[in-house]
């Protein structure tokens, strides 16, 4: 599916989900887009599993605190629990917050998942006309940050050799961190100075391109998909201002 | 007649921040298909130069022109930016930084569509050339996963992609060790051969390139042309003769050294001993574990089984300033409290450091740099001196003066194990040579009898040095 399309979608998405209260919207919206990514991609659920873990504690903290420290609304009590007072109305916020902390950030991990980096950026140049300047200086970034990390490695490697000793705490660590950074960010400079040179001898000048060698194109899926998000959407929508 | 391509009448240059001029009153001209070097010391200009035939120059820097350039029979200034990449290709020194997309194919793309090539023309002109530079078969790979020689071969057909009339390297073979810098230029010779392209390229490795140039023009410390002449091959710098100050005392000795890692084995169990004094070049094919053997013996890396037995290793890296903790020199070397002051004086003095004993270790020159690390690593007490590829990218003077250090260094006591690529300088060097093919230490053997030897060479990607084979065939 193309990249900017997904974008869009779930930007919207997000947006419109934003505005309504109850909790069944974004229950319906949640188990929809879990429904999409079972039938429609392949990932792996394992690591889908330990990225929700965080938020799913997230959710659960939102729940509690809006349950036990939300303002009284008064209304009818459903549950009392050593003293405190749970009304209706509480608990159908706290669950609509939860639920909204669950399908968003589901539904930021389905477009992780399931997108290419440099295709994304390739389409945001193509659809959305990123400026091809921005986009392929964040394509040569994504092409250093293993060169990087190496390099990374590499200093701090060579400067526990000069018996620069590990410090015991994580704010110490953190202040010396400032050591192995100075060497890297001159390498850095003078790396970027050496890729705006090659990128410019090649005749790159930053304008507009006329064709591409790989089209990110929109085709009948993309229609396809946004219907099928949209639908999801509205139903969760109706559904959800129906059912409260 | 052949036709003009670049023309040049009375040109300078000097950048903003300086007071001197860069170039001075420099006036050639290049024809068609020819091949020309330009040579001279570091620092001299050359760079800059090329960088003012493809118009990098002036507009990046906010130089200052004087003088005329004249590219394909129109003042340079005339060319819109980016007009004149199209004709001028440049083949730049760093392998790791020339590129920005993932594959090969999307690089060769990424420059067509600079050039804004119609769809229909990209697919059988990636094709054309890759078939034309024998690279066919790397089409969807990764670049980053590539060797040195091969990014610069991908770098080559970037550039010539853009079928361009003339091509520009800048020290092409720099990073390439020398069995792939032969290839490189054989193949670049066929290349030149087959689309009369006309070549100009800064170098200071003139050995590698055989007979490939026609015409060299060399500059001189203050940018000027010092001469322009017919191109004559060249010999290898010639190092010294050197007396081996190898003492029977032995500083290291490793027992059944190995190196795993992830349940890979890096480093097949391997035993040597080096004395007081010895100079050991470890040699072998990319990737076949001679950084790992450094790693272990300094420390990096955990070895598996077996024991390393010294008073203390030191290790200079690539980058010297990794290793580099303060904010001056003087501290840099004083930073381990091993030594006494009148040991760190005696040490400053005689690797030439005082004049920057106050510099910041970032901002002096690459070789001096190296004499920091090798100061604050002798004041660590660390006998024995493991130094991670010292020659790429020095110039005749800087090696000259490398040679120097170690071999002062050498008879002072200190052991040295150098990874390098440069046969010339092992030759030169080293008492002894450990050969290591697939994390497979071959032996440590003695040079003389490593570099006669043609098919032990061979077997290790290693090119015999010129400057000892050639005495060789002719007693034969």
């Amino acid at each position: 599916m193309n990249p900017s399309v997904k974008f869009i979608l779930v930007t919207l998405s997000m947006l419109v989900i934003a505005f309504f209260f109850n909790p069944w919207t974004p229950l319906l919206f949640w188990l929809g887009i879990i429904l999409l990514q079972l039938t429609m991609s392949h990932i792996n659920w394992k690591l889908w599993l330990l990225f929700m873990l965080p938020f799913s504690i997230g959710a659960f903290g939102y729940l509690w605190t809006t349950v036990v420290f939300g303002a009284e609304t008064g209304g009818t009590i459903i549950w009392s629990f050593a003293g405190i007072d749970v009304t209706e109305e509480q608990w159908a916020r706290a669950l609509s917050l939860a639920f909204r902390v669950m399908a968003f950030s589901t539904l930021s991990l389905l477009f992780a998942f399931t997108t290419d980096p440099v295709k994304f950026i390739m389409s945001l140049m193509q659809q959305m006309k990123l400026s091809p300047k921005l986009s392929y200086g964040v394509m040569v970034g994504y092409q250093f940050l293993p060169v990087m990390k190496d390099e990374f490695t590499q200093i701090q490697q060579a400067q526990r050799l000069r018996g620069a000793e590990t410090k015991k705490y994580s704010w110490q660590r953190l202040l010396s961190m400032r050591r192995v950074l100075i060497p890297m960010l001159a390498g850095a400079v003078r790396k970027a100075e050496r890729s705006a040179f090659a990128m410019e001898a090649r005749g790159f000048t930053g304008e507009p391109r006329s064709a591409f060698y790989h089209p990110v194109q929109i085709d009948r899926t993309d229609w396809l998909m946004s219907g099928i998000f949209l639908i999801l959407l509205l139903t969760s929508c109706i559904g959800g201002s129906w059912l409260s | 007649m052949l036709e003009e391509i670049f023309s040049l009448d009375g040109l300078s240059f000097r950048f903003p921040e300086d007071e001197d001029k860069t170039l001075t009153n420099i006036s050639f001209s290049v024809h068609r298909g020819e091949r020309l070097v330009l040579t001279g010391p570091s620092g001299c200009g050359k760079s800059t130069f090329l960088y003012l035939l493809n118009r990098l120059y002036p507009d990046n820097c906010d130089g200052l022109v004087d003088g005329k350039i004249i590219l394909f029979g129109k003042t340079a200034e005339d060319y819109a930016p980016g007009e004149i990449n199209h004709r001028i290709a440049t083949v730049f020194q760093d392998p790791d930084s020339q590129f920005c997309m993932p594959t090969v194919e999307e690089e060769l793309a990424f420059t067509l569509e600079n050039l804004q090539t119609p769809f229909a023309q990209m697919e059988p002109r990636i094709t054309a050339v890759l078939e034309e530079t024998g690279l066919a078969h790397l089409r969807n790979t990764v670049i980053q996963s590539l060797s040195g020689g091969m990014k610069q071969r991908v770098a080559t057909a970037c550039a010539l992609i853009m079928e361009p009339e003339v091509l520009l390297l800048d020290e092409p073979l720099s990073h390439l060790d020398p069995y792939t810098a032969l290839q490189f230029v054989h193949w670049l010779e066929d290349l030149q051969q087959a689309s009369n392209l006309t070549i100009v390229t800064v170098e200071h490795r003139l050995d590698c390139w055989g007979s490939f140039f026609e015409r060299e023009i060399q500059l001189g410390y203050d940018g000027r042309i010092v001469a322009d002449q017919t191109f004559i091959p060249r010999q290898p710098i010639l190092f010294p003769e050197r007396q081996s100050a190898a003492q029977p005392i032995t500083l290291l000795l490793t027992q059944g050294l190995s190196v795993t890692m992830k349940d890979k084995q890096l480093l097949d169990p391997l035993e040597f001993s080096v004395s007081q004094g010895e100079v050991v070049a470890i040699a072998g094919p990319n990737g076949s574990g001679k950084s790992t053997l450094v790693k272990a013996l300094c420390g990096i890396y955990k070895p598996k089984t077996g024991t390393i037995r010294a008073d203390g290793i030191g290790y200079v890296p690539q980058s010297p300033e990794y290793l580099f903790l303060t904010q001056s020199v003087q501290q840099e070397v004083a930073f381990s409290g091993a030594s006494s002051q009148s040991e760190l004086n005696g040490l400053m003095a005689s690797l030439r450091l005082e004049e920057v004993r106050e510099a910041h270790p970032f901002a002096i020159s690459h070789g001096q740099k190296r004499r920091v690390a090798i100061a604050a690593m002798l004041a660590d007490k660390k006998p024995v001196l493991l130094m991670d590829e010292p020659t790429s990218g020095q110039d005749d003077d800087a090696l000259l003066e490398l040679f120097n250090l170690i071999d002062q260094r050498s008879r002072e006591g200190t052991s040295f194990l150098i990874v390098t690529h440069d046969m010339e300088f092992a030759a030169g060097l080293a008492d002894s040579v450990i050969l290591i093919k697939d994390g497979h230490m071959t032996g440590k053997f003695p040079a003389n009898e490593v570099w006669s030897n043609e098919k032990l060479l061979a077997s290790h990607h290693l090119l015999a040095p010129k400057g000892v084979v050639r005495p060789a065939k002719s007693f034969a």
